[in-house]
């Protein structure tokens, strides 16, 4: 296998599947010397390597869309302040500029330069959510940027080898875990190592000098799959909009999406100008997703790569809240983030009619919770990542309390409590919260949360939809608002900072998903079944979905099964056609 | 299993999804081999085979000390949601984990994916009044009325079964153990499994769903156990009868019934531990095995002599080879990497123009083109026929005829037509890209385990092993390849050389600079005593037993820990720096650099109780002489693309292989269930265990 003058098809698949398998292995050790619960149970991260202009050749396979896209468009703003020859071996660089990366103060970015024989041929790249970074806790709280954190501008960690020792002793002295920042710092750059070595390894195996070539061949024929997938959608222009609870006033986001033969356009142009407060959205996090959404809606099969990206054109007016400008305050840019697949969803819903989804709780809720444990001077700071019910499909009821467009995980409840005083009592799906529709929403869940403590706690809660909830698509319903009170009493202001109680407890109960079509269209057995297994309730199956289901079971009876419910077929058909 | 020093019979039987094998060591180490077709009751094929081949070789079921049998009941009775009906009982407010579980979309991109089902429907699980929090303190104590209440109606109802699982019952399990009192008390034939017994590990996702699956699949697997027992007793058996566990140990029956989860992937973990015996008998103690069947590949690496064993596994996989998407069981299983690569395996150009192969399947039925069976997609045996590398007129030993012209055409109408390509360029395309799928699979997960995939030689074995074997050793740079005798029973075979063995887990948290030394040594004592009292029960000598300590490690405040090897007998804080420096070179051998400054953190402590290994299976095949000269058979055209295409290749006859034989690359050794390989480059010599044992040269 060593001479060889063109890259057939074969070849291409075999080099190809080699590069996916070396991004694997960069993921793996990430995820497996990784310090904050963020990374290794959330999965929030995102592991990459790109050819020598940039452009990003392959991601590893889990991850979350903004982490994987704004890395891949961070890497240029490392090369632009490090070109090619710049860098030498065991160099290592690294950001958390939220305008250079991934629009936060906690994702570092961590990228090391590939030498072979003294050129450079390739860099690896990670993207993760630190567990601190100083500043306020994680909020949406802040007025600029200033107040986030410790902002490390694109500078190197590893000098031919050497630590930035300087750059540690500042990072250690500015955050709240000094060992965990600290400590993923080293998780990231190892990582970056094994997938250079498994890269230089193949590389010498299959006689290559570059990996260019192969990576012009991948990112070209993804490209071209992509136009081709798009080429097959009528040309139109379709508009949609949505709203963010936002943090003092709600936020309006407006897409217009326009397909031009092989090309689209997405345009945010009339979304609600940047916030004061830290929900703010820079450029690159607004390209991730809504390139990402079209991705998904299009071609889900495409490997996700640069070429991927190119036939997708992004916009949205300088100074608005999907391309802020430095100094905005960007900590919880997610919150709007998470909203534009949906928004784009919502435009193409009478284009690709039998393919999308509908709008589901979209932003993840991200809490972050201080105290102390009683007898205890250590201090925890936990993040708590919760999903609600993802929209409904096409042709399937939406997923129960799960990520979407985020692909991070959940938290168990006993890591929760091993990890911090906190009690969790609850965590149980939320009945009739899946918005109505011929195929049902996600449902949302009911959670609560109490400290044993003996001094005041605090909760830094990033929620959305609770003033608007998922709307559904093409006649389905809204899905459940979300909640969030603290003893039972509505929150109003709930994304700031709160001082709680000892003997608080916090309810923070998730959105379900939108419907998708007319729930009086649903097939009246699965309202049935929706009812016997508790996740509509009798009334809303009557309200709702016109559907007549009669408990003949005894009202004390704990142990509730199928024959204990009966569906009036001639009453739901009245109640249906009238 | 103690060693057989008399006049008594060892057998394995392997239960797969066409055929249920059995292997049969006689007194001096004689081997006999029986095959019969898998049974609806597959017992009745277990009592078939068995009396066939002992009829055959005059001996009496009397004469059977040992039989070892490894079956698929668990996995396929939870993947056809065949078992119990069954309910959940868990702290209030929990009742909905395992359909909650992760929140996470395992795959990015697919907006239609979907979740797996939860053995147990939302209406038969439920919240009773009890909590523990994460000290053992009870905050609620249990309501008794009220489980005794519900449980009432649920055997009113037609329960069967029911799992229990409570918060931090790893910690303290007394709920747990209260609320079974109750069950027994209300309902004394109502199953009960306590999550607190099956699986005393933190997270109450996979602690719910592996005690569910465990309750789930018990009545099933003690009917299954006891109706086969019969059988065996039947035609004369009255030795021990033992049960093949994932984890490569093997149990008594009443641990099985108690723990019938601890059986879920019993036929495939014997195929691994079969290829660790294969390298062990050779000097080998590390290496790779690959086992390649119809629909899939499996991968293990065995290092120590042992494969490597793992506690993550998921069954019922909604997207076959994707993390995530199955339900998750948390019990140890022979860690196995599976992709979809196999025969059957289906080739295609992707969106992309790219050649791909797999994960779809044709399957056996309709299976490749050339089966003439109505397939109509290439596959990786279509491939494989066009290169030459299997013989039309002996496939099966000639049992099947394969359509040669069939084949080209489908590869030609669906691959190389559309890339350009003659037929055998793109055959060998099929054939080239799910070697590197393979090899790719397989040096990630190597190279995950801190190991090198160029120093392991590669076991192969399985219907396809044996044709791709060659191919993924040389991508993988490794200098071994080892084909052993009979790739068609490998699995029987594993049963015969896994010791009595049974795995304990005990959950307990703390930094090591401040650990409860006391508490541990507790720990270790009341394991170490279960594991040998139940071996002794099985028939092991007290002096036979061994156990094998571990604890599963990491820094404090990192996500993945690491297993560390502990010292045997009392220990002590001055054992700390010995547990230190274990951890450093477990790491180190994993990531390649030192971790961070920080200290250490214990979470769980295991220790694997273990038997005698039995006896190697014997040597002795005078019924196979001969040379390479004498078993050549023929010749046909195979293509070797680094020979410049099709060339002449001599084809040998397996059966007449004796050891000492030797001969080089190309070459094609045929035996009834399997054909091998060998490229250009390769020296072949058969050892005197008959493995066909490949030199090939030097990677590439």
């Amino acid at each position: 296998m060593s001479t060889r003058t063109r890259l057939d098809p074969v070849l291409i698949e075999v080099l190809w599947s080699r590069v996916l398998s070396v991004v694997n292995e960069q993921q793996v050790a990430l995820q497996r010397t990784a310090f904050s619960t963020i990374v290794r149970e959330t999965q929030d991260l995102a592991c990459g390597v790109f050819d020598t202009n940039g452009w990003m050749m392959a991601q590893s396979v889990t991850g979350t869309p903004g982490h994987i896209n704004a890395m891949a468009t961070g890497v240029r703003h490392f090369l632009k302040e490090y070109p090619p020859g710049s860098l030498g071996p065991g160099d290592v660089l690294l950001t958390n500029d939220p305008w250079m990366t991934a629009g936060q103060i906690n994702d570092i970015t961590v990228l090391t330069p590939v030498f072979k024989n003294g050129i450079e041929v390739a860099y690896f790249a990670n993207t993760c959510h630190a567990a601190d970074i100083g500043g306020r806790i994680l909020s949406a709280e802040a007025r600029e940027v200033y107040e986030e954190g410790l902002r490390i501008p694109i500078m190197k960690l590893y000098d031919r080898g050497a630590i930035n020792q300087d750059l540690i002793s500042i990072v250690r002295a500015n955050v709240r875990t000094p060992d965990e920042t600290v400590g993923d710092l080293y998780a990231q750059t190892s990582c970056n190592d094994v997938g250079a070595r498994a890269l230089l390894s193949f590389m010498d195996e299959f006689d290559l000098d570059s990996i260019d070539p192969l990576s012009h061949e991948i990112i070209t024929r993804s490209e071209e799959a992509m136009r081709s997938s798009i080429r097959e959608i009528p040309n139109g222009v379709h508009e949609h909009e949505t709203w963010s609870d936002g943090f003092e006033e709600p936020i309006l986001i407006k897409a217009k999406v326009t397909i031009e033969d092989e090309d689209i356009l997405i345009d945010f142009a009339g979304s609600s100008p940047e916030s004061v407060r830290g929900i703010n959205v820079v450029f690159n996090y607004t390209h991730a997703y809504a390139s990402f959404a079209m991705k998904a809606a299009i071609s889900p099969d495409v490997p996700h790569n640069d070429g991927a990206f190119r036939p997708v054109h992004v916009s949205a007016p300088p100074g608005s809240i999907l391309n802020c400008l430095d100094p905005a305050p960007v900590a919880s840019r997610h919150i709007i983030g998470h909203f534009l697949p949906g928004v784009v969803f919502g435009a193409l819903a009478e284009a690709l009619p039998d393919r999308l989804m509908a709008p589901g709780s979209d932003p993840i809720w991200i809490s972050i919770w201080r105290g102390r444990p009683r007898r205890s001077d250590d201090r925890f700071t936990f993040s708590l990542f919760q999903c609600g019910g993802a929209g409904a499909r096409a042709s399937k009821d939406g997923l129960n309390t799960t990520g979407f467009p985020s692909g991070v995980a959940g938290v168990p409840a006993e890591s929760v409590e091993t990890l911090t005083s906190m009690v969790q009592h609850r965590r149980e799906l939320r009945t009739d919260s899946g918005g109505a529709g011929k195929y049902r929403g996600g449902l949302g869940q009911w959670t609560e949360m109490s400290c044993r403590t003996d001094e005041a706690w605090t909760v830094s809660a990033m929620v959305d939809r609770i003033s608007y909830p998922p709307e559904g698509l093409l006649g389905g319903g809204y899905g459940g608002a979300g909640e969030f009170r603290i003893d039972g009493t509505e929150e109003a202001q709930p994304k700031r900072l709160l001082m709680l109680d000892p003997d608080s407890r916090v309810q923070l109960n998730l959105p379900g998903g939108g419907g998708y079509g007319d729930p009086f269209t649903r097939d009246p057995e699965a309202v049935l079944w929706d009812v016997i297994e508790g996740y509509v309730s009798v009334e809303a199956a009557r309200r709702d979905y016109g559907v007549v289901v009669e408990y003949l079971g005894a009202e004390d009876q704990l142990v509730r099964l199928p024959e204990h419910y009966r569906l009036d077929a001639e009453a739901t058909e009245i109640l249906r056609t009238s | 299993m103690v060693g057989s020093a008399g006049n008594e019979l060892r057998i394995g039987v392997d239960i797969g999804g066409t055929f249920t094998d059995l292997m049969m060591v006689g007194p001096s180490g004689q081997v006999e081999i029986g095959k019969v077709l898998t049974t609806p009751d597959p017992s009745r094929g277990v009592e078939e085979v068995l009396g066939q081949t002992l009829d055959r070789s005059g001996y009496s079921g009397a004469s059977v000390r040992h039989l070892v049998h490894g079956t698929t009941l668990v996995t396929n009775a939870i993947i056809e949601r065949k078992g119990a009906r069954t309910a959940l009982l868990t702290t209030t407010g929990f009742r909905d984990s395992i359909e909650i579980g992760r929140e996470h979309r395992y795959e990015l991109y697919d907006l239609n994916l979907e979740l797996p089902r939860p053995l147990i429907p939302r209406h038969l699980r439920f919240d009773v009044p009890e909590r523990t929090l994460t000290d053992g303190t009870q905050a609620i104590e249990l309501g008794d009325d009220y489980v005794a209440r519900l449980v009432r109606e649920l055997a009113g109802a037609g329960v069967e079964a029911v799992a229990i699982c409570f918060l931090h019952s790893f910690t303290n399990a007394e709920s747990e153990e209260r609320a079974r009192e109750v069950v027994k008390g209300e309902a004394p034939e109502m199953r009960v499994s306590l999550s607190s017994e099956v699986v005393p590990e933190i997270g109450e996702f996979e602690r719910a769903s592996t005690t569910i699956a465990n309750v789930y699949v018990q009545p099933l697997v003690e009917d299954y156990l006891h109706g086969l027992r019969r059988r065996l007793e039947r035609i004369g058996f009255e030795g021990h009868l033992f049960v093949m566990l994932s984890s490569g140990g093997v149990a008594t029956l009443d641990t099985c019934v108690r723990f019938p989860i601890r059986l879920l992937e019993s036929g495939p973990a014997a195929g691994a531990l079969a290829a660790a015996a294969v390298g062990t008998a050779m000097g080998r103690d590390s290496l790779l095995s690959f086992d390649m069947g119809g629909t899939t590949a499996k991968l293990s690496v065995v290092d120590g002599g042992e494969p490597l064993v793992t506690h993550d596994f998921e069954v019922d996989r909604r997207y076959r080879f994707k993390k995530g998407s199955g339900l998750p069981v948390r019990v140890p299983v022979i860690e196995m990497i599976e992709i979809g690569a196999g025969g059957g395996s289906i080739a295609r150009v992707d969106s992309l123009g790219l050649l791909k192969v797999g994960p779809d399947s044709a399957g056996a039925d309709p299976g490749p083109v050339c089966y003439s069976r109505g397939g109509n997609s290439p596959t990786v045996t279509d491939a494989d026929l066009v290169l030459g590398y299997l013989d039309p007129d002996y496939f099966l030993g000639g049992a099947m005829k394969l359509d040669v012209a069939a084949a080209e055409a489908s590869i030609a109408g669906s691959i190389g037509d559309r890339l350009g390509m003659s037929v055998p360029e793109a055959a060998w395309g099929v054939h080239q890209v799910v070697n590197e799928a393979m090899a790719n699979a397989a040096r990630v997960h190597v190279v995950e385990r801190g190991k090198n995939p160029r120093a392991l030689p590669v076991v192969a074995f399985g219907g396809a092993g044996p044709v791709h074997g060659y191919g993924v050793a040389e991508l993988l740079g490794s200098t071994e390849l080892v084909l052993p005798y009979g790739a068609g029973v490998t699995s029987a075979m594993g049963l015969l050389v896994a010791p009595l063995a049974f795995d304990f887990v005990r959950s307990h948290y703390g930094r090591l600079d401040e650990l409860d030394w006391a508490a541990v040594n507790g720990i270790f004592e009341e394991m170490e005593r279960d594991g040998t009292n139940l071996l002794v029960e099985s028939g092991a000598g007290t002096d036979e037993i061994a156990h094998t300590r571990t604890a599963d490690i990491r820094y404090v405040g990192q996500g993945h820990e690491i297993r560390v090897p502990i010292p045997d007998g009392t220990l002590t804080v001055g054992q700390r720096r010995t547990i230190y420096e274990e951890f450093d070179r477990v790491y180190r051998s994993l990531y390649g650099r030192e971790g961070p400054p920080v200290g250490l953190e214990a979470l769980t402590w295991r220790v694997v109780s273990r038997g005698p290994r039995p006896m190697p299976i014997g040597t002795d095949r005078e019924d196979v002489t001969g040379d390479a000269e004498t078993a050549r058979k023929g010749e046909r055209p195979a293509y070797f693309p680094s020979a410049g295409g099709f060339v002449t290749t001599p084809v040998y006859d397996r059966y007449r292989l004796g050891s000492g034989s030797t001969m080089a690359g190309p070459a094609i050794i045929e035996e009834r269930e399997s054909t091998a390989i060998i490229g250009p480059g390769g020296l072949v010599r058969v050892d005197d265990r008959l493995n066909v044992v490949v030199t090939l040269g030097g990677g590439k």
